[in-house]
């Protein structure tokens, strides 16, 4: 199972210097498995750019197949979605799960008023969709698993669990876990990963508001817990430059290393694809 | 008059290193004229006059007039991140298309509440009023300065705007196709490449360029849309957006003194950029200047 980031930005796409090497467009996560299964984990800015790459193989010749999952339907996480020229040509596949209602909404996104696509019905790569729940979805040799978590508002969204062989991965994002309770159905569901992608904008200091998410504390509180291997800050706030990207980075794994945890901890970067 | 460019790409905002000097926010310019603090369009560029405005007093308050083109998704991506909707001393006098389908409000609290967003336009701590606009309309915005509009050529129609003040006028037309091969309207239009042939659409074409020459008339600055090369342009559905010899047809016609080339394609890099900016200050009659439009240009007279 191999990973790459396209996007790690949450809420808006920051480009410009201080952001390029983590990288300035919004959630777009691939997941690649052993037999070429193609998973796409949220469909944001980063889609635009990853679904360029596609044109040179099958999906340029209209026999493309890919997985969609989406977490939920805020515009960070979907937006890139009609962009790329492979959607646009018949006879690629594309399988989205999503929440309930994911085909209405994004028919809304993609509505005359907001878009020169003009609803969905003209995307040729018709795609074809899922509510998703808690059972699992085979992908391959995939395994996906879903579990539902608040955001906050009274809004929802998915966490996803990509199981392959012995490899797993978790992608935990735009969550706030409304009580200790629903943060230890979390700490179960990453259970013992080899990766754990959890979103983490702020600190518990910095949130003075609630913007929907748990704190970075959160996130690093339930991938020890969970025994997970390695943790990856996700959907990094727009106003953390590289270099706070960095000094968040070095201060935590300071904090870790003074608890004698051998937690592995990283923040999700744009850029090249790496083995699980 | 000044002019202040925060985002220049077309169609998504784009975070990459080959684009860092022409910039991947999209659709945003500032006009401040007399009295007047204009915002043209809320593309992702506008969460940075955001925090610029925070660091600077503005002449005229807090009052900010925002003129829409119209609301696909890379010219409203900004509005939810502009950081004066927070600040209850903000008025924000919205302007846009009138529609007979949906109101200009609708479309944008609809574009920024659940499922898309958490926000809603009824959260907000700012004053907004919405304005609909026709394509021939005129406005007085302060004392001695003008907005008038005419309609662009895309998709579910487009409004471009003239901004005129005793200091200077600059006119801002960025998603326009050309005026000879197919009429977008409320319609979707799958063009096959050729030029329609409809004597009713052709003369409607016809006027609205005539209109559009007419708006950019002796402007000391015209933005308009230049998102394709020629050989794009005939290879794909052009959804409403022209070349840059097309940009530069009109700014000659209408006698204007400095052609902005803007809404960049998402895919074009620096390099390719500078190469059409020099292409077509090479090949632009004497007397009129072309420039592509970057992140952070500053347009200013009088």
């Amino acid at each position: 199972m191999k990973l790459q980031f396209w996007g790690v930005r949450g809420a808006v796409p920051t480009p410009g210097r201080e952001y390029l090497r983590y990288g300035g467009n919004t959630c777009c996560t691939v997941v690649t498995g052993a037999g070429g299964e193609l998973v796409v984990l949220d469909v944001g800015t980063g889609f635009c750019q990853f679904g360029d790459t596609l044109l040179s193989g099958p999906f340029g010749q209209g026999r493309g197949q890919m997985v969609v999952l989406l977490t939920h339907t805020h515009w960070d996480h979907i937006l890139g979605l009609p962009f790329p020229a492979v959607v646009h040509m018949p006879g690629n596949q594309l399988l989205i799960y999503g929440p309930e209602r994911t085909q209405d909404i994004l028919d809304v996104m993609l509505a005359p008023v907001y878009s020169p696509v003009y609803g969905l019905a003209h995307m040729a790569a018709a795609p074809v969709f899922h509510t998703i729940t808690t059972a699992p979805v085979v992908v391959g040799g995939l395994t996906v698993r879903a579990w539902p978590f608040s955001h906050g508002h009274g809004a929802q969204i998915w966490a996803y669990r990509l199981e392959e062989q012995e490899r797993s991965l978790v992608y935990i994002t735009d969550v706030r876990y409304e009580s200790e309770v629903i943060r230890q159905q979390a700490v179960e569901f990453a259970r013992g990963a080899d990766l754990l992608i959890h979103s983490a904008p702020y600190t518990c200091s910095e949130q003075v508001q609630n913007h929907g998410h748990s704190c970075i504390e959160d996130a690093i509180e339930t991938a020890l817990q969970a025994g997970v291997r390695r943790l990856v800050f996700f959907h990094h706030a727009p106003e953390r430059s590289d270099d706070d990207l960095d000094a968040l980075l070095e201060h935590w794994r300071g904090e870790l290393r003074a608890r004698g945890a051998s937690l592995a901890l990283d923040a999700a970067a744009e850029g090249p694809q790496v083995e699980v | 008059m000044l002019v202040r460019i925060w985002g220049t790409r077309g169609s998504y905002p784009v975070a990459r290193a080959e684009m860092l000097h022409y910039g991947g926010n999209t659709a945003c310019v500032e006009v401040r004229a007399g009295a007047a603090h204009i915002v043209l369009d809320a593309g992702t560029g506008l969460r940075g006059l955001g925090e610029a405005l925070r660091r600077e007093p503005v002449p005229g308050g807090r009052r900010i007039a925002m003129l829409i083109t119209h609301t696909h998704w890379d010219h409203i991506l900004g509005f939810p991140f502009f950081a004066p909707i927070h600040e209850p001393a903000t008025e924000l006098a919205i302007y846009g298309l009138q529609r007979t389908q949906v109101s200009l409000r609708a479309t944008i609290n609809g574009a920024v509440s659940d499922p898309l967003l958490p926000m809603g336009l009824d959260s907000l701590a700012a004053r907004l009023d919405f304005f609909e606009l026709g394509d021939n309309a005129q406005i007085e915005l302060a004392p001695g300065v003008l907005v008038r509009t005419a309609r662009a050529n895309h998709p579910y129609h487009a409004l471009a705007y003239r901004i005129e003040s005793p200091a200077g006028v600059v006119v801002y037309v960025p998603d326009t196709g050309p005026f000879h091969t197919v009429l977008f309207g409320d319609e979707r239009v799958v063009w096959d490449g050729m030029p329609t042939t409809c004597p009713e659409r052709l003369h409607t074409l016809a006027r609205m360029r005539e209109a559009m020459v007419a708006l950019a008339a002796q402007a000391d600055w015209l933005i308009y849309d230049a998102q394709f090369t020629p050989a794009e342009y005939t290879r794909f559905p052009h959804w409403g957006h022209s070349t840059a010899d097309q940009a530069m047809e009109i700014a000659e016609e209408a006698r204007v003194r400095e052609l902005i080339l803007f809404h960049h394609d998402p895919h074009r890099t620096d390099e390719e950029l500078a190469q059409i900016e020099r292409d077509q200050q090479a090949r632009a009659r004497p007397g009129l200047h072309v420039r592509a439009a970057f992140e952070g240009m500053v347009l200013s007279r009088g």
